[in-house]
């Protein structure tokens, strides 16, 4: 029998979680009828009596201090509605293992299984069933991981008999049957699957489901990247593949920084006193798109996971997260069928990114969020992450044949089952439906402790190579460490998480928190014993061979033999075409504006601009005490600044420098200049921050629409503007990540595509960070000064157009070799000493970099718009590349900047108000109280 | 001079151990990361330690309750071990998780293995915050803070749980005992149950607290956050000579605990 214990707060304590929970129904989803939620955990428990349960519940469950407990009876009777929502057998709630823990602790045997849950009593004599079932779907319950508990369960063990394998008739199949084969779970192309039919025609047997499955994940796009390794037929010419140009540009950089490039799991260049320092950035758009908690959790577990499988295994430093969604109050109406409303995305996918960063204790610190109506088809999810590790084990060693796969970490269950083929597929009214298993709830606590053994393991030298388990398994993991020399494993010693796994899902199964190492023999004994002092578990698999086959074996039969060869490059190159039509938006006419408050505040608080603050401080920034220039500043704390400085050896002055950039909307009208913008922007964040681009490297992350010939038009574009940019500056890219499946076909043949997203994502070291630089403003009377190349007259793309209703032409076209005589003038200054503050100008203009620093300072700021600029080109112009820096009063800008572009436009002032004349008549003057309140509002009505 | 033993205690989801260490190195400690499983084994004993530090993180998830497995954990497998070296004097430090652990240990408020008669519970805006709070040190007997009673420190939090709740009389009690270490203080310096700078709605604006005889003290807030000048957000607007407010914690425990 199952004993159940149920606990609440006492009368007139707070119930926070209720409350939170309220307010959501109130305001998320504006069903009034609901006047109070009370909330309750409730626990169960298998193979222990009654007395055992109060036993736990005295000393484990209910604080006698603010709390009350029952066992085996209800503890609401008083409400109309009560409801208990836990996880649905076979996910894992990572609870469970804590309550067996504490019970062993505390002396209680017997104890079989254990589950949580928590149950929600809804209060209000008006409210309706159709009420709950809203609150049930839109807010408590997510289909994919939970369920609704209508009935106790009779028990929490799950049982299964493992699936056995079997062989699929593929050689028999004509080209109906294999296109039905791949649809909804390989997501191959008939090519595709021919080149595998014709393999085992050679082979003279059918492949089993392990060997089908694992050529598929290989094979996908998600892992495969056969957009950006195709031969391009671009406007009729042959052009070199997309990924080809970028790596081919940084080696013909040849920067003496860089330690490792594209050939890792991050990139990784050289720090200072022998240490390295790594960066990959991921996405993790389709998981988030149908779960978005869990999506999010695992996008971050898994990027996290690649910095620690980075050479012999790195210290993680720092997270961040850039998001694209559609606007969180878009009309319920205009959601398309087996989408997410984005209100409950953004929060979600943020509260996903909290749990899981501040769990692992890694500060993050770097982000951005962006809105577009369009993201509604499929939103972008990036989640960087930063690591240092010693130079010398930067880069991997070469499996020796009777080195053994390790497998280390979690266990393996039935979650994530199709995870890489999934993303590689456009979202549908079916996704979610067909999809359910690819998503899971990650466990931060378990990648925690593992990563300690890793690093304790890396010290002790017993790791010959490591990589983690990402999309694709143990199949990828052990398949991309075991290319050069072949691998066999016994799938049946992999550690489960319950009964009735057949044979490739074990292989397959996406399950989070596990890493794969090569390690040899004499070391295993030293390994397992760290793992057991870290509470994690590790297992040998099997080994690595030198027969150059992946082979597998279940219960000492043989389930899957193919040569590494074909896996890995029998992969047929795509040929694929591509042109794109510059599109053609409309114009506004500009009247010059009658009310600049309004005008100023409507830019302040568009989306794109407002404050971000109440995200970020959900997220602990300040963990591992190396915080430098945090995300936010200034005399109250919230003024924005541009990049992240970390000083990850504690008691030295080295800084590590981390910034980004994005602008979907630029990329619409021009995906060349869109990209330029993007890098420009990276780069800039970092510079106005004190940073030396000479000494940084960049990370790319494409996020397109399925690659039509249009589409693939623009990535040509993006790319070449990445190499022109990475030419022009010096700056390398040395990892990079392409997802290009953000596009969502309804069922009546409505299609939606995301605005293609190029993520630039810069990271570098800086010497000293004393000479760093934040954006808010130090001092009254000092010179506030513009510097940069900028024509004022290309708005296209700025939110000013936005706001006005007009996307337009003419947007900026930045010059990448110009961009680096300013980067290295802005470097300059601001390691000579004398930059008080500098802010890069992006989205919003100069009106909201000035705003932002004035906001920081707690100063205001007169301003003098040049003769010749119109006002409003002046103020809300987006040029990337420029800045606004603060001089001491007497400074001379011509000086300090030599020959590039600087015009002194005002002066900071003692008083809280922004102030501008034109030929010497005023042209406004703004309360910045008005205008904080005014960029602060959306996002705190977001996040409460 | 010899340098004093420091435990930092590390397990599942602490995360919070290596500033730590760092801070009571900086302060001239010698510090040992051990591991919960190395004192349940005896390959560790509290006993070779001067001071004993709870660093924060979400130890074992903060499942059901926060820091509750882990003071689970200690007051079944290390009551005695615990017991023997409060009895002797040594000093126990515990920051945010830590703190939550020391609370639901019962170590505090009243040295009562066991007895749990406060809590640490969800912050009144029912989520995690990270930001920078100005703390009031009160004049206490608390063995971590000679010598800064009475002026404001300015240290960063980073919690989901933290805010301190008992009954009406145990409260009392507390304020009568002189146990209060730190409060919450708004811009006029003085103590604020009103958010943001009571960042949890902590009662009588408490940020942390120590046992009666000084030695014991938890804290939400993270002064291992602060040991280095450009730790501080705004270092950039203080004076280059600015002694990071962290600091002088770790120091009056160092010194402390020389003389033992």
């Amino acid at each position: 029998m199952i004993q159940e214990v149920r606990v609440i707060a006492k009368d007139g304590i707070p119930d926070s979680k209720g409350e939170e929970v309220l307010y959501e129904i109130n305001q998320a989803l504006g069903i009034k009828s609901v006047e109070k939620v009370k909330t309750a955990r409730v626990f169960r428990f298998e193979g222990v009596q009654e007395e055992q349960a109060v036993l736990l519940a005295e000393k484990l469950l209910a604080e006698d201090v603010f709390e009350f407990f029952s066992v085996n009876k209800p503890v609401f009777s008083d409400a109309p509605f009560v409801l208990e929502v836990a996880y649905k057998p076979g996910v894992m709630n990572p609870e469970a293992a804590s309550l067996l823990k504490s019970a062993s602790d505390l002396g209680i045997n017997g104890l079989l299984a254990a589950d949580s849950a928590w149950q929600y009593a809804f209060y209000g004599h008006r409210i309706s069933q159709s009420d709950i079932d809203r609150i049930i779907n839109s807010l408590l319950v997510n289909a994919t991981v939970e369920y609704v508990v209508k009935e106790s369960p009779a028990t929490l063990l799950i049982q299964g008999t493992p699936g056995q394998t079997t062989v699929v008739p593929l050689r028999d199949m004509n080209d109906d049957q294999l296109l039905e084969l791949s649809r909804d779970k390989l997501f191959l192309n008939l090519q595709e699957m021919k080149v595998i039919q014709n393999h085992f025609n050679l082979l003279g047997r059918d492949p089993t489901d392990c060997e089908i499955e694992i050529i598929a994940q290989t094979w996908s796009e998600h892992c495969g990247h056969k957009t950006f390794k195709a031969k391009l037929i671009v406007d009729g010419k042959e052009k070199r593949p997309l990924l080809k140009r970028l790596r081919d540009t940084t080696e013909k950089l040849g920067h003496p920084l860089v330690l490792s490039a594209f050939v890792d799991n991050s990139g990784v260049m050289d720090f200072y006193e022998g240490m390295a320092i790594c960066g990959k950035v991921e996405t993790h758009n389709s998981p988030s798109a149908i779960e978005p908690y869990g999506g999010a959790m695992t996008g971050s577990g898994g990027v996290f996971r690649d910095i620690a499988g980075t050479g012999l295994g790195a210290k993680v430093i720092a997270s961040t997260d850039m998001f694209c969604f559609a606007p969180p109050d878009l009309p319920e109406t205009e959601i398309p069928p087996g989408c997410l409303h984005p209100h409950y995305l953004l929060r979600r996918v943020v509260a996903g990114v909290r749990d899981y960063g501040n769990r692992m204790g890694i500060p993050t610190n770097n982000g951005s969020v962006h809105f577009h109506s369009d993201f509604r088809a499929k939103p972008t999810v990036i989640v960087g992450a930063y690591g240092i590790l010693p130079a010398q084990a930067c880069r991997k060693g070469q499996p020796q044949p009777g080195d053994l796969v390790v497998a280390m970490g979690g266990r393996t269950g039935r979650d994530g089952i199709h995870g890489a083929t999934f993303s590689s597929g456009e979202m549908t009214d079916r996704t979610i439906e067909v999809n359910a298993s690819a998503v899971q709830i990650g466990h931060p606590i378990e990648e925690k402790r593992m990563f300690d053994a890793i690093l304790t393991a890396r010290e002790d030298g017993l790791i010959r190579a490591i990589t983690d388990c990402g999309a694709g398994g143990f199949a990828s993991a052990v398949g991309e460490m075991g290319s050069e020399t072949g691998a066999r494993i016994a799938l049946d010693r992999a550690p489960l998480k319950y009964p009735g796994l057949a044979p490739w899902e074990i292989l397959l199964s996406e399950s989070q928190e596990r890493m794969v190492l090569a390690v040899a023999p004499e070391n295993a004994g030293r390994l397992f014993e760290i793992c057991r002092g870290y509470n994690v578990e590790a297992t040998v698999l099997g080994e690595f061979t030198g027969d150059g086959y992946f082979s597998a074996t279940y219960h000492d039969r043989e389930v899957m033999r193919l040569s590494m060869e074909f896996l890995h490059d029998g992969l047929p190159q795509r040929i694929m075409k591509a042109a794109w039509q510059k599109p053609s938006f409309a114009e506004p006419e500009i009247e010059p504006a009658s009310d600049w408050n309004s005008l100023f505040q409507r830019v302040l608080s568009q989306l794109n601009v407002c404050s971000k603050e109440p995200i970020v401080r959900l997220y602990d920034h300040g963990v591992q005490g190396t915080s430098a220039l945090p995300p936010y500043a200034g005399v109250n704390w919230d003024g924005p600044n541009d990049a992240v400085i970390l000083t990850p050896l504690l008691g030295r002055t080295y800084g590590m420098v981390i910034s980004h950039g994005l602008n979907p909307v630029l990329n619409q009208i021009d995906p060349y200049f869109g990209s330029l913008w993007a890098a420009a922007e990276a780069v800039a964040n970092a510079v106005a921050a004190g940073a030396d681009h000479r000494e940084m490297v960049l990370i790319d992350n494409f996020i397109w629409p399925f690659p039509d010939e249009e589409l693939l038009g623009a990535l040509d574009l993006a790319v070449d503007a990445c190499v022109d940019f990475s030419s022009a500056t010096g700056m390398p890219f040395i990892s990079g990540k392409d997802s290009l499946s953000s596009t969502y076909r309804g069922k009546d043949g409505s299609v939606i595509k995301i605005p293609p997203v190029l993520c630039v994502s810069a990271f570098g070291r800086i010497q000293d960070v004393s000479l760093t630089v934040s954006t808010d403003f130090k001092k009254a009377g000092s010179q506030i000064v513009l510097v940069g190349f900028r024509n004022t007259a290309e708005m296209a793309g700025s939110v000013y157009y936005q706001i006005l209703g007009y996307t337009g032409n003419n947007l900026p076209k930045l010059n990448p070799s110009l961009l680096n005589e300013v980067f290295t003038a802005v470097h300059k200054a601001a390691a000579s000493g004398i930059l008080q503050a500098c802010h890069d100008i992006s989205e919003g203009g100069l009106a909201a970099a000035l705003a932002e620093m004035c906001f920081g300072g707690g100063l205001g700021a007169k301003i003098t718009v040049p003769g010749g600029e119109q006002a409003e080109q002046f103020f809300f112009n987006e040029t990337a590349g420029c800045f606004l820096a603060e001089l001491p009063a007497g400074a001379n800008p011509g000086l300090i900047f030599g020959q590039v572009p600087c015009t002194k436009i005002g002066e900071t002032i003692d008083a809280c108000e922004i102030s501008a004349t034109r030929s010497g008549d005023l042209l406004f003057s703004l309360r910045l109280d008005d205008l904080k309140q005014a960029w602060q509002r959306p996002m705190k009505e977001v996040f409460r | 001079m010899k340098k004093p033993g420091v435990c930092v205690l590390r397990t599942d989801g602490i995360n919070c151990d290596e500033e730590t260490f760092y801070a009571f190195e900086k302060a001239g400690a010698a510090c040992s990361m051990v591991h919960v499983n190395q004192l349940r084994s005896g390959e560790e004993k509290l006993s070779s330690y001067h001071i004993l530090a709870l660093p924060g993180g979400f130890s074992y998830g903060d499942d059901v309750h926060s820091g509750k497995i882990l003071a689970v954990e200690l007051t079944s497998f290390l009551k005695d071990q615990l017991s023997a070296f409060v009895d002797s004097g040594k000093l126990i430090i515990g920051i945010c998780n830590g703190f939550q652990v020391l609370v639901r240990t019962g170590l505090l408020p009243d040295r009562k293995l066991g007895e749990i008669s406060t809590t640490l519970m969800f912050n009144d805006s029912s989520h995690f915050e990270c930001r920078w709070t100005n703390l009031l040190v009160e004049h206490t007997n608390c063995v971590f803070t000679k010598n800064l009673e009475g002026s404001v420190i300015s240290v960063q939090v980073a919690h989901g749980e933290g805010k301190f709740y008992t009954d009406r009389d145990t409260l009392q009690e507390i304020e009568n005992r002189g146990q209060v270490v730190f409060r919450y203080v708004g811009n006029d310096n003085s103590p604020t149950v009103l958010y943001p700078a009571n960042p949890n709605g902590s009662l009588n604006a408490l940020a942390g607290l120590c046992d009666t005889t000084g030695r014991i003290m938890g804290m939400m807030p993270h002064p291992e956050r602060y040991v280095e000048r450009t730790q501080h957000p705004n270092w950039r607007r203080m004076p280059g000579n600015t002694v990071p407010h962290g600091f002088a914690i770790f120091k009056n425990a160092v010194a402390y605990a020389r003389e033992m």
